[in-house]
């Protein structure tokens, strides 16, 4: 037998996993489902969600509406269907940008090392002095409302996490014999670095970008609330959270509620699909 | 024959894995600790000497499950001892000193708190009288400038050195019958490892302890000890006095341990 | 340890680069972004001359670097600038409205902490087994689920439905006076004042919003506690204890606890930090007159002296709790000082 049976570690490694494999298979079948319904929605939806008056407004859910209408009675079912493609679609598409150039960035101020990685390192801490949140929301307001310039905000805010994630395992790992190996066989700098070196980092990378796209995901529907996002009528869930506001005050929670438990869903899933993949990518990962 | 203090009777267990199947590593092991004697233990990672060490104070991994055998110490079970009862022995008559010493310290306090707790915590006693004895403990184990030492962390002590702190922890300030070493020099550099074993027999000889050695190296198992119990793989294949298994091995796998130490060509 | 006042010496000279990293960012997302602001203040049938009077006197007319050092110049000097909502200097409108957020943010947050270790270290000590499930479960929809939502349930259960608690109007009832300001937190000014019907009531409005905040800043500190204390008990160092002969209780609070905490410091740091930032969502909620709501206002105007201050505001105190955080982990953790 060539299993060392004495060490611990090993032992709670492997103790770890059915748990994470749990978490793993209800993360990616609550985004399978979201994925779903944003796909369905596309054709077909209860009612129109965009038409007022299909209800008296403020109808409490019932058959004809399982989740009820808002104020002007439009169907709440239908809006939370659409409003699937514009979370779920901001978060991915923002979270594949800023994984893509912050990675890239990232490996190559890892790899290089010296004046541009202190450089890169130094102009990313500053920015990261900066609340997230904060900056979404200015530049959101400055650049005015709309898809392109959310999911352009939120790459951009998502980029210094990325890049510090992959200069970190880069830089750990460009000693390793490996790299020499593939230095010494002829491979040019960055052909050891992008073809080598980074495949071995796409656990932990996948993993964050899990639990960063459900960031997204909340910063998207903040801005909503906040009526920064994505113009006053489209069924975004932030924007339908605060549109339901008034209707909280005096006793119809449903129009508030249920994009919210929408939101849980898709974050939820987000986090646990991140919490099985570093789980199980990394099973010696540091306790941060 | 002389008396045994610890006695290991047909200890068997194993793992369970994520799948659920129950894979056993140890098949029945027995041998004793005699009263007085310095034991060796030796086998190669793997062979679960650690793993029964570890379960003598009740410090196996949670994932080890025991299907069968006792552990006598002066003669009680060891194995149907509850949390309460383990914690009478642990430290007071069996304590035990561990591979990585500076990975077994506590990294946010000092050497000498660490070492006062305890004391305090076997002895009783005030803080101060603690700390005192804490140094003394320091002094023993020839680490110099105690006072000054014993107010850094480990992580400002070298391997060797934090490894004589933590014999003098296990030994000096726990003041135990037995005392379990395992793989104590591992790590560590050569000359280094002689002085450190030149530290656990000067030790156990002046102050009459059992101990048990366990280890890989049969270098260090020639030169110290006088009993050993070879094991392989969950089992133990041989045991007897140090001479008559380093001249006269009887089993095969005895015979290539030794040949792979080349102890044999110098001896 | 003699490198340790050096390196406290390093990290407090890192903050000015940092703030003037800041305060460029925020020069540049005021005036670039947002573009020209003197459509705001001059009327829609102005002559291009006004125009032009206006733009010198709020100094657009000069070059951007030019502008950058009177910016840069104003700030020194504390000056802020004028909001053109409240007629007022930004500084002394953030100054009056900074202690509303400081009373709910530090609050919540110290609820946060209060609640969060205790069950990081429950799930830690319970691994895989029922308690633990419990607080991840918990603590997982306390990320997931956006703060403003929580406290519009909060209000929907605990004013609208049961009438336990009072609605979101503000730190006092509709109509109830401040005491005079001495600290401006009104927990410790309404004593001051001799007035504890006020300090009831005043305590009454701050549950609701700092439960929300709390339950937030919980969920992070818990998962951290508890995946810090679940490393720490399996460690070397706390085999070592036990086989020393150590109780449980002493494994766990004194081997263990302290060794987790490490991180949580750090995790804190953050989440003090993201509570300014967060302000502006919870305060537009519960009606909080604070920091958040005076941003909310200004961005819904585009007042954009008042935006300016504010983030100036937000992000030095980010860049303050970081520095704090930074300074306490090299005090607690004796290797960084190696």
């Amino acid at each position: 037998m060539t299993v060392v049976l004495d060490s611990p570690k090993a032992v709670a490694r492997r103790r770890r996993k059915p748990r994470s494999w749990w978490a793993l298979r209800i993360g990616i079948g609550l985004l399978a489902f979201y994925a779903a319904v944003a796909l369905i929605s596309f054709g077909w939806t209860p009612y129109d969600p965009l038409t007022p008056g299909i209800g008296d407004g403020y109808d409490a859910p019932s058959w004809a509406f399982p989740l009820g209408t808002d104020r002007l009675g439009s169907d709440m079912l239908s809006r939370l269907m659409v409003g699937t493609r514009y979370d779920l679609g901001i978060a991915f598409v923002a979270v594949l940008i800023s994984l893509t150039v912050g990675t890239t960035l990232g490996t190559l101020a890892g790899y290089q090392g010296g004046a541009l990685d202190t450089v890169v390192m130094r102009g990313v801490e500053i920015f990261q002095a900066f609340p997230g949140l904060l900056f979404a929301m200015l530049v959101v307001q400055a650049v005015g409302a709309g898809i392109v310039n959310v999911i352009l905000v939120l790459s951009f805010v998502g980029i210094p996490d990325y890049l510090r994630l992959a200069r970190a395992e880069i830089h750990a790992k460009r000693d390793w014999q490996y790299a020499e190996a593939a230095r010494l066989a002829g491979n040019l700098p960055w052909r050891v670095a992008f073809r080598h070196l980074l495949p071995n980092s796409v656990g932990p990378l996948l993993a964050f970008t899990s639990i960063n796209a459900a960031f997204a995901a909340l910063v998207t529907a903040s801005l909503g609330f906040l009526g920064l996002g994505l113009g006053p009528n489209v069924p975004e869930w932030g924007n339908m959270i605060a549109r339901g506001q008034d209707g909280v005050m005096t006793g119809q929670w449903w129009v508030s509620f249920f994009p919210g438990l929408a939101i849980l869903g898709l974050t939820g899933g987000l986090y646990l699909l991140g919490d099985a993949l570093s789980d199980l990518t990394d099973p010696r990962r540091r306790g941060r | 024959m002389s008396e045994a203090l610890l006695e290991i009777e047909d200890y068997r267990g194993g793992f369970r894995t994520e799948t659920g199947d129950f894979v056993p590593v140890l098949h029945g092991v027995s041998y004793r600790l005699k009263v007085g004697v310095m034991t060796a233990v030796v086998g190669e990672s793997g062979s679960g000497k650690s793993l029964v060490a570890l379960s003598v104070l009740g410090i196996q991994p949670p994932a080890f499950e025991r299907t069968g055998g006792r552990i006598l110490f002066r003669g009680t079970d060891l194995l149907g001892l509850d949390e309460k009862g383990l914690r009478a022995i642990r430290g007071a008559e069996i304590s035990m000193v561990f591979q990585d010493a500076r990975a077994a310290l506590n990294p946010v306090f000092t050497v000498g708190r660490q070492l006062a707790d305890v004391w305090q915590l076997h002895h009783g006693g005030g803080r101060k009288a603690a700390m005192g004895q804490a140094i003394e403990a320091l002094r023993r184990v020839s680490i110099p400038e105690p006072e000054r030492r014993a107010r850094q962390y480990p992580h400002e002590f070298s391997g060797g050195m934090a490894q004589r702190a933590m014999i003098a922890m296990a030994s000096l300030i726990c003041q135990p019958a037995l005392l379990i070493l395992d793989e104590p020099t591992t790590g560590l550099d050569v000359t280094i490892q002689s002085d450190i074993m030149e530290l656990i027999v000067e030790l156990s000889r002046t102050r009459g302890l059992t101990t048990c050695l366990i280890t890989h190296d049969l270098g260090v198992v020639a030169e110290t000890c006088q009993e050993v119990v070879v094991m392989n793989a969950g089992r133990v294949v041989e045991t007897g006095s140090a001479e008559a298994i380093f001249t006269t091995p009887r089993d095969l796998y005895t015979q290539r341990l030794l040949s792979a130490s080349q102890l044999v060509e110098a001896a | 340890m003699p490198p340790l006042g050096k390196m406290i010496l390093r990290r407090l000279l890192w903050v000015f680069p940092v703030a003037f990293g800041v305060v460029t960012m925020t020069f540049f997302m005021a005036r670039v972004l947002n573009g020209d602001p003197t459509e705001l203040y001059a009327p829609p049938e102005a002559s291009d001359a006004l125009r032009a009077e206006i733009r010198a006197r709020l100094g657009l007319a000069d070059p951007l670097p030019l502008q950058f050092v009177h910016y840069l110049w104003d700030l020194l000097r504390l000056d802020l600038g004028t909001s053109f909502t409240t007629g007022q200097s930004v500084a002394s409108d953030l100054w009056d409205r900074l202690p509303a957020t400081l009373e709910l943010g530090l609050l919540g947050l110290s609820l946060g902490i209060v609640v969060g270790i205790p069950l990081g270290v429950l799930a830690a000590v319970h691994r895989e087994h029922w308690p633990d499930f419990l607080v991840r479960g918990t603590t997982l929809s306390g990320m997931a689920l956006p703060q403003f939502w929580v406290g519009l349930v909060l209000i929907s259960v605990f004013f609208v439905d049961f009438g336990l608690l009072p609605g979101p109007v503000g730190r006092l009832p509709i109509g109830m006076a401040l005491p005079p300001r001495v600290t401006g937190f009104l927990l410790v000014d309404t004593l001051l004042a001799g007035r504890p019907d006020l300090w009831w009531l005043a305590l009454q409005q701050l549950i609701l919003p700092a439960v929300t905040l709390g339950f937030s800043s919980a969920a992070p500190i818990a998962r951290v506690t508890r995946s810090a204390m679940a490393e720490a008990l399996q460690s070397d160092y706390v085999r070592t204890a036990i086989a020393m002969g150590h109780g449980r209780r002493a494994v766990w609070f004194r081997y263990s606890l302290r060794n987790a905490l490490l991180p949580v410091i750090t995790l804190i740091g953050g989440v003090a930090g993201h509570i300014f930032a967060g302000a502006v969502l919870l305060e537009s909620i519960f009606a909080w007159p604070g920091l958040g709501q005076y941003a909310l206002q200004a961005i819904e105007r585009s007042d954009f002296a008042a935006l300016q201050g504010f983030v100036i505001y937000a992000s030095l105190l980010y860049v303050l709790a970081f520095l704090l955080v930074d300074l306490l982990y090299m005090l607690v953790d004796p290797r960084i000082r190696a």
